[in-house]
Formats: structure tokens, C-alpha cells, sequence
């Protein structure tokens, strides 16, 4: 069907973009960049009463705070350039950790390192020139692009025919031609939404778990290294769990079945998490929160004049939730500035990617149920443990297995991409192969230290 | 330790004319000069800064580096290898609007010199 | 800590604490209680007017007099405001005198329940601000009161010893009317202790108070000072009122740094005098209000700090000079003052036509001092109660600002109260937390500088000697100055908390009213301290639950 253009943009219209998280601010800069370019002026009015200057969970948006080279290298190519002050650390290897034993995995191209980064400006009670937020420095950004800040709370979103009304919880309202809501799931908008508009049904969420450690560079360096450490064990419901250093401080991130603090328990009791900390005690965190995570999408993800972007909308299940901000963002940008703010240009322009996303999702979900019963599976630990090994020792030859794990443990390739590979016949031979062998007796590689409590040192 | 992409010294050399190159440099922080060597003579082309791209013809052609590319001061440089930009390109054409905008910069201003150069000449 | 597991155990909680202005006050007012009616009368239901009706009603309630009040008032709340930290205090004092005019202008009657509750018979002494405020308070929750005045007209030193520039007669008449009209009787020129003795009066009802105030001047005691040209600021005062002083280019000096001196000074110099006050102190322990200073100060007052009066100087009867002394600041008193040392160098004289002295007060307690302990004071507990019966509070417990009169005479009220019905008495406020200044998120709040208020202008105000100085702001001004209290300590429905709870463990009540928007469900609480850390106002805190088990 093709549509007069009375759905497209016109000079002097009004965008509301609610939230400033990677998803909102990055909206705002590619929206402007690109209405730039085609000469379209527009306003976009960027709200967010939160200040990400703040430490602690008041100024953050909760996550792992993982970014991949190849996403870092995109943003670079889009202009988004991460300074120095963001970056709390370069991550060049993971170590997995399993009761039968670790390994470490190096970044298989030298192009694949991780950015850890931290959303917010870093734990509460750390020094203030510790971190600079990186939800912030989007924010600027945005900003500098020409986005005006809106520092009011949106408690409301109302339609009429020809225009939006963004409500705010100081009972002032404003009138605009577009509302994107990029929210996330970790505030109650979304919940909001859902009971003035019966038709849209809010993303399913799930409990995640974040804290922060404090132990200083140093003794961070010396315990961890620039590895990520990775957690594969036999806790029911617990589907990945890592520890981040950066700069002063050791970020936990637990993900899976709605986190609780009788799982946590456990994990903090397993002796391969004690093992990694310094004198084999875990000290006190200094800050935590429980995140919310999507873990599936909103429906429907658009309408005449609105649309859904970043963790409001569709996501990537666990990882890379970054990525999927930065995707989806751009992709609603585009299809703004080119077609039409009408529900039929997001349908075309739009909904693809997320639903994209969605069916890569559908195969990560099956990926994890895999890895679901690795952790239950003993002899699939040792033989993956094996394979992996013998990897990292060979300095030449495929590495696929290590290549599989650093995808999915950093979400730098899809869930697709990394589930075809595993389809690969060296890769599913060698993984036969290593299975066996991995079960016969002194069969694990090098050593097989099954775990007896002894302290693990230092990572390099 | 922290930061990603690579670091260069004052005075070391990026990439060097007439080197086989296969991806682009986004400066993240620091400055560099683009030098061109002309029978002999050394001719300084240009300065570069933070956010500014350069190598970035080795992602369209096979061809070998057309200048060499040193730091000035203490300089990071992140790398943009050649599939990665392609393939994302393929994926969202519109990443390389602002690469078509910095090329036609450079060929704006390099127009410009060639003009008073052919005046004075 | 090592080894140990993680704690999550600092759950978050609501929990109201007092704000800094309220602490200040002498009378406990709810500052930020009748600010937030108003500046949240949208969310609740009320239209602008009704806020400012309801706010006025709840002031009121603890101070009869609010326009009277507003007007004297040195307003420590404001000098404590947190909002001063960030664009300048709220304007509380100019806020609570617009609503006492307004409910003037519209009438408004006090609060109070149907006259006559009790059969008990109440009878006042005096009728200055602490009276007032008693009998109001006696009087509101049902009792029958009678008030003694000695004089002819009523207010105490309300009427008698402050200017009309500062306090016109016709709001104090107009608020002391619509007083009365609460079932109070008034009997003047009668005084206890000469035309009726004080025991008569406990017979004659179950309760009395004592509100006799502090008219008696304390002397210099310096060589010279009985004879004419010498008089007591206060004096001065009051005779103006009777009849209008003609000072003619005098020169006059005024001893003191009150709020008596500096109003004996400007009123001398509306009267035409050229004016000089002398002050023991410097300029910094000066007790009057710093506003107040100012104004002498910008109308023509001189100012000589750090000298005192040694002898005053006459030839014959007639004073013709003053001499004064150097002093210096020593080390602080119990209360934290530098005294005044002699200091170094000569004494000096000055030329002079009078003197008015306003250095202190003491109670005239002519007749009644039986009731005085060995050191000449009254021997009352903390709510003024002295005996069975028999309560006392404003200036005869201590001179003081009459915001500390309302207090005592509405303290002595409940505490009467209480008594009579055989109840404890309440602690109107419980002793809650006070915010803490840092506390408070400045940036939360929108800058919006304090307002201006209207004031006479300087070259207008020897012309027009009685005319009002300070002026009162309007409904649009009172409004936005309203909004500018941050609500420190108390929920002022921000819905930060609401919304950023990761868990949503906030609900929203279905009855809202300020201070009281949501519920946090505490078995919902996850501990991140994301909330309190969000909350602008303080209200939201951190609990250490270990700590509260038993």
C-alpha cells in the first residue's frame, strides 16, 4: 500500500524521547544527525529526571557494563567515540571456571577485546574521579547534537488523533508529533502504559543480580587480571554468572531464572567463586540491586506516532543488551527520518530488525537450555573443559570451541551465528572426541584439579 | 590497561606510505600528520584529531596506503578492520554516511589546494 | 569483614522527619506542613484560594495572631531554611503574613470546637501575646475565659511598645477582635494585685495564668541618669502612641541592641530627631533583627559600636551630653556572647538633648510578688506551670520574642488542659529526627529565586512616619513562594521512589494528602538503597534491621 507521505516529518516537529539510557540518548543522536542531513528540523525533547553524575543505583542502569570491541569499533565508525575515563578496563580473556577445573580463554582475534564499562558513575561511596558514566557521556551527546533535557519524571503517555501527550509527575504535559519510549524495564512506565492502554502488553522480565566488590587496582590486578571469570555451575535456575574487574572495584553479575538471595547463597558458598577472591573469603559488597532484565518483547513494539526502542521494546536475551539499544535506536532513527512516524513505516521499516532479534533470541534460549545442561552434566564439563584446553595450549589451528564460548559469554555475534557453528562438523567431532577422552581417567588436559578448596592464584 | 584500541608514542609511525593496509583508524585521542612523499620531498597533507578517521580508502580499495601516517603527540587509535565495516554496512547502509561526508571534505579542501597550487605553478 | 556473606539486610523505609524550620521556631510551627497544602493543592482536590485558607487555618491553630506575628517575627525559620543553601531561603515570613492578612480580608473565623464544652472557668492575666494565646487555645477546645487587662486597650506590648511603621493598629485591633469573638471575656482597667488580688481570682475560676509580660526597664545605674530628658526606649514608645513626639532636630541617643532600641531609634527619627545608638557589643551580637538594623541604618541612624554610657552630663536639671567609654570584646558567656570589657583609650562626651534607654526588661510584678522565689524570678516547670491551677508564660518567664509567648501561652494551655481533664499532656510534636542539610538534593529542585518583597522606599519613609515598610506580597507571589519548600523530611509526591523501585514496591495510596502519597511494601524491599538515594527530600532512609531486633 502506498502511502502519501502525510505520516513523514515535517520541519518544526516535536519528538518526546522518554529515558536517557544508551537506547534514548542514542536515538536522539542519530535522529539528529541524520535529520541534519537531510535538512528536516526537528525538536527532540530528551526526558530523564535521574542524573547519571550520581553514584551508587540512584545515577545507574544496572548492568554488567560489557561492550564489545566490534560494538565499540561500530560506534566509532557512527561518530561515538568512547573516551579513556569510561573505559574502566580492557578485558583481553575469560576464564572459565567449572568444578571440574578452569581454563582461560584469550581473545581469539586481536580485535575481539571487551570495554567494561560502567553505566552509572560507579559504585556508591567510590571517589568520585573513579568512573564516568557511560549512559552519561551518551546523554551529552545527545545533547550536544541539539536534544534539549527534560529533567521531569513521565508518569503518563496520552493519544489523540492527530498528536502525543507526555505527562509528567509535576502536572505539566507537553504535546508531540512522536513519543519513543526507551524506559527500559526497570522503571514502571512501562506497567503505566500497560493499564491506559489496553492493547500493549509490557516486556516479560526476570530478577537479575548486580554488585560491586571493592578491592583495589592493585589486588585487582593481581587476582583477576584482564579476565573476565565465568561461572558454569550446577546451581539450578542460575544460567551465567561473571566477575568484571574494573579499576578499583570487581563487578558480580548473576543472570537467570529470577535471581534470589537462597541462590546467591549458594553461589557465594561454591568454592570455585571463593577461590577467585583474595585469601579465598568473598568481603562485603558495597553496593547491589536486583535489575530487571527482558527476556521477552513488548507487543506491539510501535503505533501511529509511537514506538518502543532499546529494553521497552526487543532485546537480546542476556547479553548485549547494549548492542541491541544501539540497533534498535538507529533503526527507529532511520525510519523516522526517512518514512513516516505512522504504525505502517515501523511495520516496514522497523519491525524486521526486532523481529530479528526476537528469532535470534528463540535460538539463544536454546543455546542456554544447552548450556543449561552443561552445568548439570558432568561428563559434558570435563569434555568441554578438555576441548577448550587443548585450544588455548595449540597456538595454531581453529579454536572453536573457545570461539563459541567468547560469542556467547560476550554477545559479540548472534546466538544464530554461534549456534550454526556448533553445527560445524570439526567443531561437533572434536567436541565427540573430547568427550570421551575428557571422561576416561586423567583425562582433562593438563591437570585435573578437581576442586579441593586450595587457592588460586594469580591469573598472570 | 584500560581503554581499548592501540597507543602510539609522539613521533611513531601509524602505517607507512605505500604499506598494504586492510582497515581504518579512528583517533580516539591525541593528534596525528598525514605526510606524503613527493620525489624526495616530504609534504605534509594534514593534521588529524580526535574523532577523525584516516586509512579509511583500504576499506574500499586494494590499493596500498597513499600517505604515511605519524603521531604528534601521544595518540590511541581504535581500528576498523575491513569486514567488520563492510558487513555493517551491508547491515545498515547509513554507516557510511559519515565516511561519504569526510571523503567529500577531503576532496573538497584537496580541490581547494590543487586550485591555488595550479595558480601559483 | 571477611568471609562473610553479603548483607542485604538494610531495608529501605519511610520515615517523616522534622524539618530545620520547625526546629527553629519558637512555637513549632508546621512550616512545611501549611506551605505543602498549598503547593500541592492541584494533586489534592483544593483550588488555589482554599489552599490558602486551609493553610491558614492550620497556622492558626498554634498562633491566633499570624499577621500580627509575621510582622515582628526575627523568622529563625528562614536563617535555617535549607532551600538558603542552594537560591535563597523560602519566603516563610513573607508567606505566613500574606495568609494572616488574607484570612483577614476574607474574614475567616479561627478555629475552634462550639463554645462552652466545660464547666470549668478559666481567667487570664494580661493581654499580651502569651495571654492571647492562652485564653485562644482555652478557648478553642471549650473552655469559658475571662481576660484582666490592666490597661485600657488590649495587646501588651503588641500595642503599647512597637511602631506603627512595623505593626499597624488595625491588624493588631482586627486580629484581637476576631479573637475575642471565641467566647472570650474581656475585662480592662482592672489590675491584679491593686484593684483585684490574685487569690481572689483562683477562687473565682479553676485556672489562671500569669501573663503580666516585662514593663518595668532595667536601669543603667550610671551617675546622672534620674531627671528629665532621660527615658526608657519602651516609655518612649508608648507615650508616642498616646501623643505624637515632635523631636525637632534633637539630637538623641539610644542605648541598646534590641529590637526596642533600634524601634525607639527609628521612631525618634520619624519624629525628627537626629539619632545616634550606642552599643556595648559590635554590630555581629547585636540581638535585633539584622533586616531591622538595616533599615535604621538606610533611614538615617547613626551606629557607635563597642562604646557604653559612663555618666550622662546636665547642667542643672538639663541634660546637655552623654559620656561614653570604649569597650572590647572579651571572651563568650554561657550563651556564647563576648562580653563586654572596658577597653582601651579616653572617654568622650557627646552632645546630647535625650536619652532613651532600652537595654532590658524585667516583670513589674508590683502586688504579686509573693509568688517570686528567693531570686526575684518565677519557679515554673517547662509548660509554665507554677502550682495547682496556675500557669505564667511570655516575657515575666523571660524576656523574648513573641513567637516565644504564643509558644509558652499555648503550652500552658495544653498542659492546663490536660490537667483539668485529668489526661497526660501531649508533646504536640513528638521529638522526631531533624533532616540533615546534606540530605537534601538541590538538584532535584528547578532554581527559582527567592522573590523580592515589596518594601517602602526609602525616601518615602520620614514623610510618611507611620506608614508600613515591609508590605505584603500578593496571591501569585505567595503561590510560587510556596512551591519553593523543598518539603525536607515529608513526601512531597515527587514519585522517584514509585518509579525506579526495581522491585515496584511502592503503591500508590487511594487517599493522598501531603506527605502522604505511597506505601512501601518492606518485604518487597530488595535493599539497593536506590530509592533512598533518589529520594530528594530526605523522607526515604536506609534501616539497619539487625539493629532493631531485640
Amino acid at each position: 500500500m502506498i502511502k502519501a507521505n502525510s505520516s513523514a516529518l515535517k520541519d518544526g516537529s516535536r519528538i518526546a524521547v522518554i529515558g536517557a539510557g544508551p537506547s534514548g540518548s542514542m536515538f536522539s543522536f542519530f535522529f539528529l544527525n541524520m535529520a541534519e542531513l537531510i535538512g528536516l528540523q526537528a525538536d527532540v525533547d530528551l526526558y530523564e529526571p535521574r542524573q547519571f553524575c550520581h553514584r551508587g543505583p540512584s545515577g545507574c542502569n544496572h548492568c554488567g557494563g560489557i561492550v564489545s570491541e566490534s560494538l565499540v569499533q561500530r560506534l566509532a565508525t557512527e561518530g561515538i567515540n568512547l573516551p579513556n575515563s569510561i573505559v574502566q578496563r580492557g578485558i583481553e580473556s575469560y576464564t572459565l571456571h567449572m568444578d571440574v577445573g578452569d581454563v582461560e580463554i584469550a581473545t581469539p582475534l586481536s580485535e575481539k577485546r571487551i570495554a567494561a564499562i560502567y553505566r552509572g558513575h560507579g559504585p556508591r561511596e567510590s571517589s568520585p574521579e573513579a568512573a564516568d558514566s557511560f549512559d552519561g557521556f551518551l546523554q551529552e551527546l545527545a545533547q550536544e547534537k541539539g536534544a534539549t533535557l527534560i529533567r521531569r519524571l513521565v508518569t503518563g503517555i496520552k493519544r489523540d488523533d492527530e498528536k502525543m501527550t507526555v505527562h509528567c509527575a509535576d502536572q505539566t504535559s507537553a504535546d508531540y508529533d512522536l513519543v519513543v519510549v526507551a524506559s527500559g524495564v526497570n522503571s514502571r512506565l512501562l506497567d503505566i502504559f500497560e493499564s491506559d492502554m489496553p492493547s500493549f502488553r509490557q516486556p516479560d522480565r526476570t530478577k537479575t543480580f548486580i554488585c560491586e566488590f571493592h578491592l583495589g587496582a592493585e589486588l585487582i590486578n593481581k587476582t583477576f587480571g584482564p579476565s573476565m571469570h565465568v561461572f558454569l555451575l550446577d546451581i539450578p535456575r542460575l544460567e551465567f554468572a561473571a566477575l568484571i574487574p574494573k579499576g578499583e572495584y570487581v563487578t558480580l553479575c548473576l543472570l537467570g531464572d529470577d535471581i534470589d538471595e537462597a541462590l546467591m547463597t549458594r553461589f557465594f558458598e561454591s568454592p570455585e567463586v571463593r577461590n577467585c577472591f583474595p585469601e579465598n573469603m568473598i568481603p562485603p559488597h558495597v553496593c547491589h540491586c536486583y535489575p530487571r532484565i527482558n527476556i521477552q518483547p513488548s507487543r506491539p513494539i510501535y503505533d501511529d506516532r509511537l514506538v518502543m526502542i532499546g529494553d521497552s521494546g526487543s532485546t537480546r536475551l542476556f547479553k548485549d543488551g547494549i548492542g541491541a539499544a544501539y540497533r534498535t535506536s538507529k533503526a527507529a532513527a532511520k525510519t523516522v527520518v526517512f518514512h513516516g512516524v505512522d504504525a505502517d513505516s515501523f511495520k516496514q521499516h522497523y519491525a524486521p530488525l526486532c523481529r530479528r532479534i526476537d528469532h535470534d533470541n528463540l535460538v539463544g534460549k536454546f543455546v542456554f537450555n544447552v548450556a543449561g545442561l552443561v552445568q548439570k552434566a558432568r561428563f559434558a564439563r570435563r569434555g568441554i573443559l578438555r576441548m577448550t584446553r587443548s585450544e588455548q595450549q595449540r597456538s595454531k589451528g581453529p579454536r572453536r570451541m573457545s570461539g563459541v564460548l567468547w560469542d556467547l559469554f560476550s554477545g559479540s555475534a548472534s546466538y544464530t551465528n554461534v549456534f550454526l557453528r556448533t553445527l560445524h562438523p570439526a567443531y561437533f567431532g572434536s567436541l565427540i572426541w573430547n568427550l570421551v577422552a575428557g571422561n576416561l581417567r586423567g583425562g582433562t588436559g593438563t591437570k585435573d584439579h578437581e576442586r579441593e578448596g586450595e587457592g588460586s592464584h594469580a591469573r598472570h | 590497561m584500560a581503554g581499548l584500541g592501540k597507543e602510539y608514542k609522539a613521533g611513531e609511525v601509524i602505517f607507512q606510505q605505500g604499506d598494504a593496509g586492510n582497515c581504518m583508524f579512528v583517533i580516539q585521542k591525541g593528534e596525528v600528520e598525514a605526510l606524503v612523499d613527493s620525489d624526495g620531498r616530504q609534504l605534509r597533507l594534514r593534521s588529524m584529531g580526535r574523532n577523525e578517521f584516516f586509512g579509511e580508502m583500504a576499506l574500499f580499495e586494494k590499493e596500498v596506503r597513499t600517505a604515511t601516517i605519524r603521531a604528534i603527540r601521544p595518540t590511541r587509535v581504535l581500528t576498523i578492520d575491513k569486514k567488520n565495516f563492510l558487513g555493517g554496512v551491508h547491515e545498515d547502509p547509513s554507516l557510511s554516511f559519515r565516511i561519504l561526508q569526510m571523503m567529500s571534505h577531503r576532496i573538497r579542501d584537496l580541490t581547494d589546494r590543487l586550485a591555488r597550487y595550479e595558480e601559483i605553478g | 569483614m571477611p568471609g562473610t556473606e553479603p548483607s542485604f539486610r538494610s531495608l529501605a523505609q519511610q520515615a517523616e522527619k522534622q524539618p530545620p524550620c520547625q526546629a527553629h521556631c519558637a512555637n513549632s510551627g508546621d512550616v512545611r506542613g501549611w506551605m505543602g497544602v498549598i503547593a500541592q493543592h492541584e494533586k489534592n482536590g483544593l483550588t488555589r484560594d482554599q489552599a490558602f485558607d486551609e493553610a491558614w487555618r492550620k497556622i492558626a491553630r498554634m498562633n491566633p495572631l499570624p499577621a500580627t506575628i509575621a510582622r515582628i517575627c526575627p523568622h529563625p525559620c528562614e536563617d535555617s531554611c535549607i532551600r538558603s543553601d542552594k537560591d535563597g531561603a523560602v519566603s516563610i515570613n513573607a508567606l505566613e503574613r500574606f495568609l494572616g492578612d488574607w484570612a483577614l480580608s476574607r474574614t475567616l473565623p479561627l478555629p475552634s470546637v462550639i463554645p462552652r464544652l466545660y464547666e470549668d472557668s478559666i481567667g487570664v492575666i494580661g493581654s499580651g501575646p502569651a495571654s492571647l494565646s492562652f485564653a485562644y487555645q482555652m478557648a478553642r477546645r471549650g473552655y469559658g475565659v475571662t481576660v484582666y487587662e490592666r490597661g485600657e486597650s488590649i495587646g501588651g506590648m503588641l500595642r503599647r511598645a512597637i511602631p506603627e511603621y512595623r505593626l499597624p493598629h488595625d491588624v493588631l485591633d482586627a486580629e484581637v477582635k476576631r479573637l475575642l469573638k471565641v467566647g472570650i471575656t474581656l475585662v480592662n482597667n482592672t489590675d491584679v494585685g491593686t484593684t483585684i488580688g490574685l487569690e481572689e481570682l483562683r477562687d473565682r475560676h479553676d485556672v489562671v495564668f500569669l501573663g503580666v509580660g516585662a514593663q518595668a526597664t532595667r536601669r543603667l545605674g550610671i551617675p546622672g541618669e534620674d531627671g528629665p530628658g532621660v527615658t526608657a526606649g519602651i516609655d518612649y514608645l508608648r507615650e508616642r502612641k498616646r501623643h505624637s513626639q515632635t523631636l525637632g532636630g534633637q539630637r538623641v541617643f539610644v542605648v541598646g541592641g534590641g529590637n526596642t532600641a533600634i524601634d525607639a531609634a527609628r521612631s525618634a527619627l520619624r519624629d525628627g530627631a537626629q539619632v545616634t545608638l550606642l552599643y556595648r557589643r559590635s554590630e555581629t551580637e547585636m540581638p535585633a533583627i539584622a533586616a531591622e538594623v538595616d533599615d535604621a541604618r538606610a533611614e538615617g541612624v547613626e551606629f557607635r559600636f563597642l562604646v557604653s554610657p559612663t555618666r550622662i552630663v546636665r547642667d542643672g536639671d538639663k541634660l546637655t551630653g552623654i559620656e561614653i567609654r570604649p569597650m572590647r570584646l572579651g571572651e563568650p558567656d554561657a550563651q556564647g556572647r563576648r562580653r563586654p570589657l572596658p577597653g582601651n583609650g579616653q572617654p568622650q562626651t557627646l552632645a546630647a538633648d535625650r536619652v532613651l534607654i532600652a537595654v532590658s526588661q524585667a516583670p513589674d510584678w508590683h502586688g504579686l510578688e509573693w509568688i517570686l522565689d528567693d531570686r526575684n524570678s518565677l519557679h515554673a516547670d517547662q509548660d509554665g506551670r507554677l502550682d495547682k491551677g496556675l500557669w505564667a508564660g511570655g516575657d515575666d518567664r523571660g524576656a523574648g520574642i513573641a513567637g516565644n509567648a504564643i509558644a509558652q501561652g499555648r503550652l500552658a494551655a495544653e498542659s492546663a488542659h490536660a490537667e483539668l481533664r485529668g489526661t497526660a499532656a501531649p508533646r504536640m510534636q513528638a521529638h522526631k529526627k531533624v533532616v540533615q542539610r546534606e540530605r537534601v538534593q538541590h538538584d532535584h529542585y528547578t532554581n527559582c529565586f527567592r522573590g523580592e518583597r515589596p518594601r517602602l522606599p526609602e525616601n518615602q519613609r520620614l514623610t510618611n512616619p507611620d506608614a508600613e515598610v515591609d508590605q505584603t506580597i500578593g496571591p501569585e507571589q505567595a503561590y510560587r513562594e510556596a512551591t519553593r519548600c523543598m518539603s525536607c523530611g515529608l513526601c512531597f509526591d515527587c514519585q522517584q521512589c514509585f518509579m525506579y523501585c526495581n522491585a515496584a514496591g511502592f503503591t500508590r495510596l487511594a487517599d493522598t494528602g501531603p506527605g502522604n502519597y505511597f506505601i512501601l511494601a518492606l518485604e518487597a524491599c530488595e535493599g539497593c538503597g536506590k530509592c533512598v538515594e533518589l529520594c530528594p527530600c530526605g523522607y526515604l532512609e536506609l534501616r539497619d534491621t539487625e539493629a532493631s531486633l531485640p
